[in-house]
């Protein structure tokens, strides 16, 4: 079987674990720091990222602490496509949604789109960890890379 | 043949490369459940959507998009928000409500 996105999280580095941040656009900079470092993408990604929930709303932050921060397909700074990870211990607060809902997440995983075959795939893959609560509650209470592995080898993805 | 056979069907977000991509799995799923062939599923962002939305039968977005696309309302094109874009039940729910299921 190919490797999952979350295996390519791990070999890749593409992973972060704090305890708090001090602004949701804050966690969107840091969930790109270890992308920027292996050269999936640009310093300044982050604020096309930031610049676009500024414009449309919290939207990108779904249920169960979940958010998929992400800027355009073949977007000014993304060099590569790949996905930086983030669990953050304290809720980051999005703020609130048209509907005046609180939006919250500890799970970041910011999106860097370059090949679209490759993307397509990984949404795939990142709606099928989306859907799966055990395993987002897993990774909800992970902090080692290690910790990510033995949540999915737990709770694998359903096969459709 | 369904009511909803050989329909165009567009799903759009802000930039046309995350949610929507999920969003037209979501309705892939839907359709496949129903056993409906959609003529297209074409996904966007809300700026090509904005003006192309006219061109489809249905257009689906996250809620607090839905009211970008009265223009396109105004000409026929069904508009449906959804709070919850991977939630196959609450798409199925919302097109029942929109009165495009037999």
């Amino acid at each position: 079987m190919a490797e999952t996105i979350l295996q390519k999280i791990v070999e890749r580095g593409h992973y972060k674990f704090v305890d708090r941040v001090d602004s949701w656009q804050d966690a969107v900079r840091l969930s790109t720091e270890s992308l920027v470092k292996t050269g999936y993408v640009s310093e300044n990604y982050y604020k096309q990222i930031v610049d676009c929930i500024e414009k449309y709303g919290p939207y990108v932050v779904f249920d169960h602490y979940i958010a998929m921060p992400h800027s355009s397909e073949g977007a000014e700074g993304a060099k590569k496509t790949g996905i930086g990870f983030m669990r953050v211990k304290e809720d980051v607060d999005f703020g609130k949604d048209e509907d005046g809902e609180q939006k919250v997440a500890r799970l970041l995983f910011t999106l860097a789109a370059k090949d679209p075959g490759e993307h397509m795939d990984n949404i795939q893959q990142l709606m099928g960890i989306f859907c799966n609560e055990p395993l987002i509650d897993a990774l909800l209470e992970a902090n080692t890379p290690e910790d990510i592995l033995a949540a999915e080898a737990k709770y694998p993805p359903e096969e459709e | 043949m369904a009511k909803m056979d050989n329909k165009k069907f567009m799903v759009c977000c802000a930039n046309g490369a995350g949610s929507s991509l999920m969003m037209k799995m979501t309705l892939q799923k839907v359709l496949t459940k129903l056993d409906i062939k959609p003529a297209t599923i074409h996904h966007c962002s809300l700026s090509e959507g904005k003006t192309a939305s006219q061109n489809y039968d249905v257009v689906l977005c996250a809620r607090n998009f839905a009211n970008m696309f009265d223009d396109a309302k105004k000409k026929g094109t069904v508009v449906i928000g959804l709070k919850n874009i991977m939630s196959a039940p609450e798409m199925e729910q919302a097109m029942k409500d929109a009165d495009l299921l037999d």
